[in-house]
């Protein structure tokens, strides 16, 4: 399962940027779980793993990200 | 005793409320250069933090078209537009802002530390200190039997400091010509004024030193004007100290980064409907002191001023880094 | 199922395990209350309280007015009654509102009552520069409260640290200052070094106050350093293995007490001694942690160093800035000037 920016997640067209990760690629994760933490503009905001599984990381911290982007992808 | 300003006077702080404004607009432009997607304070020309005034502009200009340069004035982090209407060297302060040789302190200070000795301007980054050393400077005018007189201008958040309350009382026991001038925007960061201060109005707070207190509702230049001038002529004829305290607002956050989102909802759209310099503008014009086509001309200069003062201090060169070292004392 | 039992990996940035730290204090223990300078629902400037005042609401989530001298005293005061209060002074720079209530009083409060009258308090605080926030918003003065007998002084270069030295702080009988720095905090805004966000376990854990840790193993010199220049150490410690040199390096996690015997043992091994802080050179601890080698007689290989921030003020502009603070390009200079020195006699 993908974790993508889907394109509800915030209004308008600005990039955000995860500004941490907080698991490791190829970490076990729980559904739920704060899995990083990424900032728009101004406001920093949690990303949560959709279920659970193995966690591999597609996209490095502080990369500028646009809506529609796999960040990571979970393996059931 | 109060009086109203007189045309020039009007003209002179609409273009001080406009230079101020423009300024700031393109501060915020180049803060945010290299700070986009990723906030990361450290990047960009601009680096650290950044406090906007914008909206707080009557107070500046209210206030401050009663000084002459011999008069002293304190200001906080949030300096930018009483700089401005005290008269600042604006290439320099500018230059400092982007840390440049050629700024007021060579770019040791930075925006929260602007001082400029010609015209006796002061800011500091500590909330609340800038009270006392104020009332220093008018014990040192009145020891000496000197014209001038300081003023100290404070945010709300302010007066719930020690130091605002022993600088009030000292300064009334001295009998000094020092006006406090308190700028409330209703918040400290993200706390509103009446989360902390146990008073409606800090005016009130004058009786328990037994100072003249002034409330100024409104955020209005000319209110604000009449006031400041009752205040500042009786510091000046030696009838003492006096605290006033301008209902003002802040159109930007905190500081250029802040979410806002301790504002209720709607707060920013009513507070932008009220924007005061446009609402000068129209006064202006309405009384018949100003053409539109001559406060257009003033708007046009403004602009061209601050461009050409970005690009200059964009331009100039970062003093080598040794000079850090240099200047610890005098 | 086997998921359950399996240990699950979190990590935290420090501003987060400091925020679970006080929330598990709050939910075991009534007398833990926090106050500060926009703690409430802006959940600190520096996220130290995050979702707290949503959890416990504001009599025990405190936003204060802008009086330092007035809630810093009355933590103190409310310390001395038996409850437990986290209090946050917004930048470590402000400490000259609010310092003789904290060096006065709370720190000497147990001494003039013969032991009698406890002050647990913590005072939380963020510290350092690096961003360009100018010179009073970016300074360290971490010694100056190492120098006054009756507080604790600590600061975390990591979330691990972190969580177990709140929890630890706010079980201590005594007021404790916990720093934090910004560079190390995990604010989105601020930039973080990678390294201080790391594995935190849920559960409650204590990590002593008082104890130096040994953040990397080495045999051929003992680099100390405290908060983000632990960070700078590592670093350098990396690089400096790809050329042979085997650096040890000590987080001290606490000025005061300081534990001179972790450092002490770790230069007996390598012989060889430097020491990094981002706080002022002069009086500052790495001239501590050098007296204290001296003092036990310990015959080093090479003269001891230290790198510190110089007895200036932090200007503003970046280039000025950056030219003074300690950085792991000078510590790797200093340890491979150090390894090709010798004391003469
Ligand atoms: C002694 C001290 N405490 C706290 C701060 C952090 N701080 C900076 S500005 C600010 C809010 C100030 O509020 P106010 O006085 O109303 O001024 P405003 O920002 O609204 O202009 C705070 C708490 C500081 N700079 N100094
Ligand atoms: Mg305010």
């Amino acid at each position: 399962m993908q974790i993508k920016i889907e394109d509800d997640f915030w209004q308008g067209d600005d990039e955000a940027v995860i500004t941490a990760w907080l698991v490791d690629d190829g970490a076990e994760v729980a559904e739920g779980d704060v899995v990083a933490e990424m900032m728009l503009a101004k406001v920093q905001m949690e990303i949560e793993a959709p279920c659970s599984g193995v966690i591999h990381i597609e996209m490095e911290a502080e990369v500028p990200l646009k809506k529609g982007m796999v960040i990571a992808t979970i393996d059931q | 005793m109060s009086r109203k300003p007189d045309i020039q006077t009007m003209l002179w702080m609409y273009k001080h409320m406009v230079l101020s404004r423009r300024y700031e607009e393109a501060l915020a432009e180049a803060y945010l250069e290299g700070k986009q997607p990723l906030f990361n304070m450290a990047n960009g020309p601009l680096p650290g933090e950044m406090h906007l005034s914008n909206g707080q502009e009557p107070c500046a200009v209210g206030v401050c078209a009663h000084l002459l340069d011999h008069d002293v004035v304190t200001a906080t982090h949030r300096p930018h537009h009483i700089a401005i209407a005290k008269g600042v060297n604006l290439r320099a302060m500018t230059a400092e802002i982007f840390g440049k040789q050629t700024g007021l302190a060579g770019g040791r200070g930075g925006h929260m530390h602007l001082i400029d000795p010609a015209v006796n301007f002061a800011c500091t980054g500590i909330v609340g200190e800038g009270l006392a050393p104020a009332a220093g400077a008018a014990l040192a005018r009145k020891m000496r039997g000197e014209d001038g007189i300081a003023v100290a201008f404070i945010g709300e958040g302010a007066a719930n400091q020690g130091a605002f309350h022993e600088t009030l009382n000292l300064a009334a026991v001295w009998n000094l010509p020092f006006v406090c001038v308190i700028e409330d925007n209703s918040y400290g960061i993200s706390v509103p004024k009446g989360a902390a201060t146990s008073v409606l109005h800090n005016d009130v707070r004058a009786a328990s030193y037994g100072i003249r207190g002034y409330h100024v509702e409104g955020n209005d230049p000319l209110r604000i004007y009449e006031v400041a001038g009752e205040a500042i002529e009786r510091a000046r004829a030696g009838k003492g100290p006096s605290l006033i305290e301008i209902e003002t607002y802040r159109l930007a956050g905190h500081f250029m980064g802040d979410a806002e989102s301790y504002r209720p909802a709607g707060e920013k759209d009513a507070l932008f409907a009220r924007d005061p310099i446009p609402k000068f503008r129209q006064e202006l014009v309405d009384a018949g002191a100003a053409s539109s086509d001559d406060l257009l001309w003033i708007e046009e200069d403004a602009k061209s001023c601050v461009a050409e003062l970005i690009d200059f201090a964009k331009a100039e060169a970062y003093a080598p880094v040794q000079e850090a070292l240099e200047k610890v004392f005098v | 199922m086997m998921a359950a039992e399996k240990k699950r990996i979190r990590k935290l940035t420090i501003a987060k395990a400091m925020s679970e730290a006080i929330d598990q204090a709050m939910t075991s223990n009534p007398d833990v209350f926090v106050m500060g300078e926009d703690v409430g629902k802006l959940g600190g400037v520096f996220g130290t309280t995050t979702g707290l005042f949503d959890k416990y609401g504001p009599d025990r989530v405190r936003d204060t007015p802008i009086s330092e001298t007035g809630f810093i005293g009355a933590a103190a005061g409310a310390a001395v009654m038996g409850m437990r209060p986290v209090v946050e002074l917004m930048f470590i720079d402000f400490f000259g509102v609010c310092m003789d209530v904290i060096y006065n009083f709370a720190a000497k409060n147990s001494y003039f009552s013969g032991g009698r009258q406890a002050v647990p308090m913590v005072l939380m605080t963020s510290a350092g520069g690096g961003y360009s926030d100018g010179g009073q918003h970016s300074q360290c003065l971490y010694t100056t409260f190492a120098h006054l007998p009756g507080l604790k002084v600590v600061m975390p270069s990591n979330a691990y640290d972190a969580k177990g030295m709140m929890t630890a702080a706010i079980n201590d009988d005594n007021p404790v200052i916990f720093i934090f720095h910004k560079s190390l905090q995990g604010m989105g805004w601020l930039g973080t070094a990678k390294g201080a966000i790391v594995d935190v376990p849920e559960t409650v854990y204590e990590v002593p106050l008082g104890k130096a840790n040994i953040s990397r193993e080495g045999s051929d010199i003992t680099v100390v350093g405290f908060g983000n220049t632990v960070h700078h150490a590592l670093d350098a410690a990396r690089d400096l293995a790809l050329e042979g040199i085997s650096a040890e390096v000590v987080d001290l996690r606490s000025l005061a007490p300081l534990d001179r015997e972790t450092v002490l043992a770790s230069v007996r091994k390598t012989g060889r001694l430097l020491a990094v802080d981002d706080d002022h050179l002069s009086y500052g601890w790495t001239g501590e942690v050098i007296a204290s080698v001296a003092e036990a007689g310990i015959a080093l290989k090479c003269p001891a160093r230290r790198i510190a921030y110089p007895d200036v003020p932090v200007p503003f502009a970046r280039p000025m800035e950056q030219f003074l603070l300690p950085n792991a390009e000078k510590v790797k200079a200093a340890v491979l000037s150090l390894m090709n020195s010798v004391v003469s006699v």
